[in-house]
């Protein structure tokens, strides 16, 4: 099986090594924000010093220097990355390797070669980036590798047009199959093999919270996840996005508790929420549920004693959906044990004396503790207390320094301020942070949650129903939590996508290509095991069984067969004969019957002498049609109506019946 | 040990594609004939397909399994490609000029696209021969030659020669046998230039002796089929005169009687080799001449067509 038997010339080999050059460059170029420009560098000059070397006629570089390099490299790359494992290590090698192949290339096979490794890094190209944009670039990189294949195994080394337009036909006839295999490959569960996770400063929430963190993630207007509501939309003030919650407080930041709680379980009241959220990559496994989850997929997913919904994965390294069902109104069964009372009414002493003082004193004025919930918020919206994305900065006193001097804050500021004073007051409060709001897309008809939307707030227990929460920075910017940070803020803050907002075109552009973005993202990219149950549910095979999905995978080739054979045949079907000669043919034909056909070895002639001797009774006939066939195929200028004539002459010539059977039988 | 598997398998995969027998000229190629593999560089090609549906399936990256199986697809769109570029093909074998022993015969094949698509790359191979692609537009026909080495004297077949192509990508080589019945003559091989000399010159009553290059203009007359180009008189020709052949009254006198039996003290293969080596001198210089063999009688002739018939007899003395 040798299929170098044919070897290119020199001239085609330059040329297609230029192309298969260019091809692989372009193959590679995504990839060039994160690899490590050394392999970049080391793969370029290769690339160029194998082009020198072709151009001036020089001889490959020795083989042990070429081993020695690339061994090198292997070690480079083990340096730089730690492993060899993992998809940026795996492209780093892939493209070294390349550049490495690229000084041993000198016949078609090592062309191919480097076509193949080109394939592959296209494929890591996906693996890396899932946008619609990347698509068609990565599409036409596919087309032209595959015309550079093709190019490099023809003799003839065809126009990159001529090739290209085979290539592009074939591409179009794979695509069906493609296509259909995509929708029937059973989607396995997670990984197998498991690999390093890949090192991305994502932003998003963090695990504590100093007031001034998140109005840092405010100022990002990247998307934090989409949710997709059956049915109707939850009311804006409804929307919040439950995070991680925060319950240790050393005075100035707040921490999760670093310990084992005991569980709690809800009850949900009223209506509930279903819909489907579709969570963008993130360094955690925090999936925010609208406020409180009630329904999941318990094999992907957990509720942990701090009501967050975590997923059993440890990431998201790539977009990653989840069913989920809400509640909005929901009580506590269990009461609260007395470490957690402990541990939620802490403040540590002497700090933040002032604010401590302060929420005594209120709640010593109060009836109850609910009206010192409603005297504490009534005193955030009546005093001279602001909402900015631009806090002044905060002393030791944190709190303190807040609630009495600046007066100037965002969520975050509020929320502390708020939950110290309740647990001043020894009333069980934390604080939750996660997002709020959302911004409606009617055209995909879903909600965007942005990083500009996180949030914080307060949680407080309530005696007989659990926690409760309570939103001072409804109090302070009721506007912030019923239409968004921008209504919220005044004209100077630096809100993100401010000038997008205002403008009402480039605003719903901006939501035609979100939703666009989304549909792919949940059909193409979120293709899933659910979307494959929901396809056999269409095509009525409700039992979901996997072998449905075999055996459509058999249809599909079979029917990619069969239609690729009918179409090739008919590609490959015969030229139709010229006129005169189809005519002749069908004369043959007609007298085929008396077994009177053509013989391959006969002149027109000659069968018309047979024919004529055969049947007597038509000789005046065929020798009018033989005259007219010699005619029109072997003289220069045959009469203008010939060939009419001929066809007509053939079609009228009578083959009486009678005659058919008599000549026949003495044949035999 | 690979190549000893690969050569017993297509030894296997010969004896199959015999099984019916010698193919009729003209042959159309029908797919049940039609074999198909995949190349070295196809099985790569899987391997990486393989490797990619790995990785897409572990990342549950689904673009990259979009990749992985567009590329799939590709690879078996290609093979239905590369078979449908042999599929229908119609071959015809066109014959092969007689040469002499040692010399290499060439098979003429005939290579006809009726198809409205062209067909591309397709290799005529041998053990001895390999032809460059062929590139066959639609509605074309090709002429391309198989050439053998002919050692023997006699009457040597085409036997099996093979049809392939790697169209379009090289992931696949689809290829078919052929076994047609058609013979290349293969006159002895001359023997040296030697003392030996006709021994029996033909006395031939009337006619005058002279000395071989004092050959002498005797005229003209017209041009018969077989006579030599060489004696054609061109000029006469060029003034429109028809064609004359030129008459040497020297080549007239001098008949020679090739004799077989005249060979003496050599065995039979030498003997033919000394008699073609003869048949060849007195064509070149136009001598008439008689061949004798046991058996075979040739009598007294010139020109190409005597020439051929007295080379051939010697070609198939015995056999």
């Amino acid at each position: 099986m040798s299929d170098t038997a044919t070897t290119l010339t020199t001239a085609a080999f330059s040329r297609v090594l230029r192309w298969s050059i260019a091809a692989l460059a372009l193959a590679i170029a995504p990839h060039i924000p994160h690899l490590a420009p050394w392999t970049l560098l080391l793969a370029g000059s290769a690339a160029v010093l194998r082009l020198w070397i072709d151009a001036k006629g020089r001889e490959l570089p020795a083989k042990w220097l070429r081993i020695l390099i690339a061994f090198a490299a292997l070690l480079g790359v083990l340096h730089s990355y730690r492993t060899l494992n993992g998809i940026e290590a795996g492209t780093a090698l892939l493209v070294v390797m390349a550049g490495m192949k690229l000084l041993e290339t000198r016949n078609k096979r090592d062309l191919t070669v480097i076509i193949f490794l080109a394939y592959f890094a296209l494929f890591a190209a996906f693996l890396y980036d899932q946008q619609i944009l990347l698509l068609p670039y990565l599409l036409g990189c596919t087309w032209l590798l595959t015309t550079t294949l093709m190019r490099l195994h023809h003799s003839q080394m065809p126009g990159l047009r001529a090739a290209g337009i085979d290539t592009g036909k074939m591409l179009l006839q794979a695509l069906p199959l493609a296509a259909l295999l995509f929708l029937l490959v059973p989607r396995l569960p997670g990984q197998f093999w498991s690999v390093p996770a890949r090192e991305q400063a994502i932003t998003g929430l963090s695990e504590e919270m100093t007031p001034g963190d998140v109005s840092e993630l405010s100022l990002s207007s990247a998307v934090a996840f989409r949710a997709h509501f059956e049915g109707e939309l939850p009311p804006p003030r409804e929307r919040y996005w439950r995070g991680p919650v925060l319950q240790q407080f050393d005075g100035r930041t707040w921490r999760r508790l670093a310990m084992p709680q005991p569980r709690q379980s809800i009850v949900a009241e009223g209506r509930h929420y279903d819909y489907r959220i579709t969570l963008e990559p993130q360094e955690r496994n925090w999936i925010f549920a609208l406020d409180m989850a009630t329904g999941w997929d318990q094999n992907r997913a957990v509720r942990n004693a701090d009501l967050l919904l975590i997923a059993r994965q440890t990431r998201f390294s790539v977009l990653t959906s989840f069913q989920l069902r809400s509640a909005t109104s929901y009580r506590t069964s269990e009461e609260l044990s007395p470490v957690m009372r402990q541990f939620t009414t802490f403040i540590p002493t002497n700090n933040n004396p002032r604010t401590v003082a302060l929420a005594q004193q209120m709640r010593a004025a109060a009836a109850d503790d609910i009206s010192f919930i409603q005297n504490v918020l009534r005193l955030f919206n009546t005093d001279e207390f602001y909402y900015t994305l631009q806090p002044p900065a905060l002393g030791d006193n944190a709190v303190d320094d807040f609630m009495f001097d600046t007066r100037r804050g965002f969520c975050e500021h509020y929320a502390s301020a708020f939950t110290v004073m309740m647990r001043a007051a020894g009333i069980p409060a934390r604080v939750v942070t996660g997002y709020q709001g959302g911004e409606y897309n009617p055209i995909g008809d879903y909600l965007i949650v942005r990083q500009a939307d996180a949030h914080a707030w307060t949680e407080v227990w309530e005696a007989g129903r659990g926690w409760r929460r309570v939103d001072p920075t409804a109090a302070i910017a009721p506007e912030r939590i019923e239409r968004g940070l921008q209504a919220a803020m005044g004209e100077n803050e630096p809100v993100p996508g401010r000038m997008l907002g205002n403008n009402a075109l480039l605003s719903q552009l901006r939501l035609a290509w979100d939703a666009a973005n989304t549909f792919w993202n949940n059909q193409v990219v979120q293709f899933s095991a659910d979307q494959q149950r929901w396809l056999l549910r269409q095509l009525h095979l409700d039992d979901e069984r996997w072998e449905y999905l075999g055996i459509g995978l058999g249809l599909a080739l079979a029917a990619f067969f069969g239609a690729l054979s009918l179409y090739l045949a008919w590609q490959f079907r015969s030229a139709p004969l010229p006129p005169a000669r189809a005519a002749f043919a069908k004369l043959s034909r007609r007298f085929a019957a008396l077994d009177l056909a053509r013989q391959d070895h006969e002149g027109p002639r000659d069968y018309i002498t047979r024919l004529a001797r055969a049947q007597p009774a038509l000789a005046a006939q065929l020798q009018q049609i033989g005259a007219l066939y010699i005619a029109l195929e072997y003289e220069t200028a045959a009469p203008p109506d010939a060939l009419r004539r001929l066809q007509r002459a053939i079609r009228q010539l009578p083959l009486p019946r009678a005659s058919r059977r008599a000549q026949r039988s003495p044949a035999r | 040990m690979f190549a000893a598997i690969a050569r017993r398998l297509s030894a296997l995969s010969r004896r199959w594609a015999r099984r019916h027998g010698i193919d009729a000229s003209p042959c159309t190629l029908r797919a049940r004939r039609i074999y198909i593999l995949p190349t070295g560089l196809g099985f790569a090609y899987g391997l990486m397909l393989l490797a990619m549906l790995a990785g897409a399936m572990n990342y549950a990256n689904n673009l990259a399994l979009g990749l992985a199986l567009l590329l799939g697809s590709l690879g078996l769109t290609a093979m239905h490609h590369c078979h449908r570029n042999l599929h229908g093909l119609v071959i015809r074998a066109a014959g092969a000029d007689p040469v002499f022993a040692g010399q290499s015969a060439r098979f003429r094949l005939i290579l006809e696209n009726t198809a409205s698509t062209p067909r591309a790359e397709l290799v005529v191979e041998n053990e001895h021969h390999i032809s460059t692609p062929l590139q066959l537009p639609a509605g074309s026909s090709v002429e391309t030659q198989l050439q053998i080495p002919a050692t023997h004297r006699g009457r040597l077949p085409l036997d099996q020669f093979r049809i392939s192509t790697f169209h379009p990508l090289g992931l696949f080589r689809a290829w078919t046998y052929l076994h047609m019945d058609t013979h290349c003559t293969v006159y002895p091989r001359q023997a040296a230039d030697n003392d030996l000399l006709p021994v029996t010159p033909m006395p031939a009553p009337g006619e005058r002796h002279g000395t071989p290059g004092e050959e002498e203009f005797a005229g003209l007359r017209p041009y018969q089929p077989g006579d030599s180009p060489r004696r054609i008189d061109w000029k006469a020709y060029a003034r429109e005169q028809g064609l004359q052949v030129k008459q040497h009254a020297g080549a007239q006198t001098q008949p020679e009687l090739l004799d077989f039996d005249a060979l003496t003290g050599m065995d039979t293969e030498a003997r033919l080799s000394q008699l073609c080596r003869w048949v060849e001198d007195a064509n070149g210089r136009d001598r008439r001449y008689a061949l004798k063999l046991p058996g075979v009688n040739i009598a007294l002739g010139s020109g190409s067509a005597h020439r051929q018939r007295c080379l051939t007899a010697l070609a198939l003395f015995g056999l």
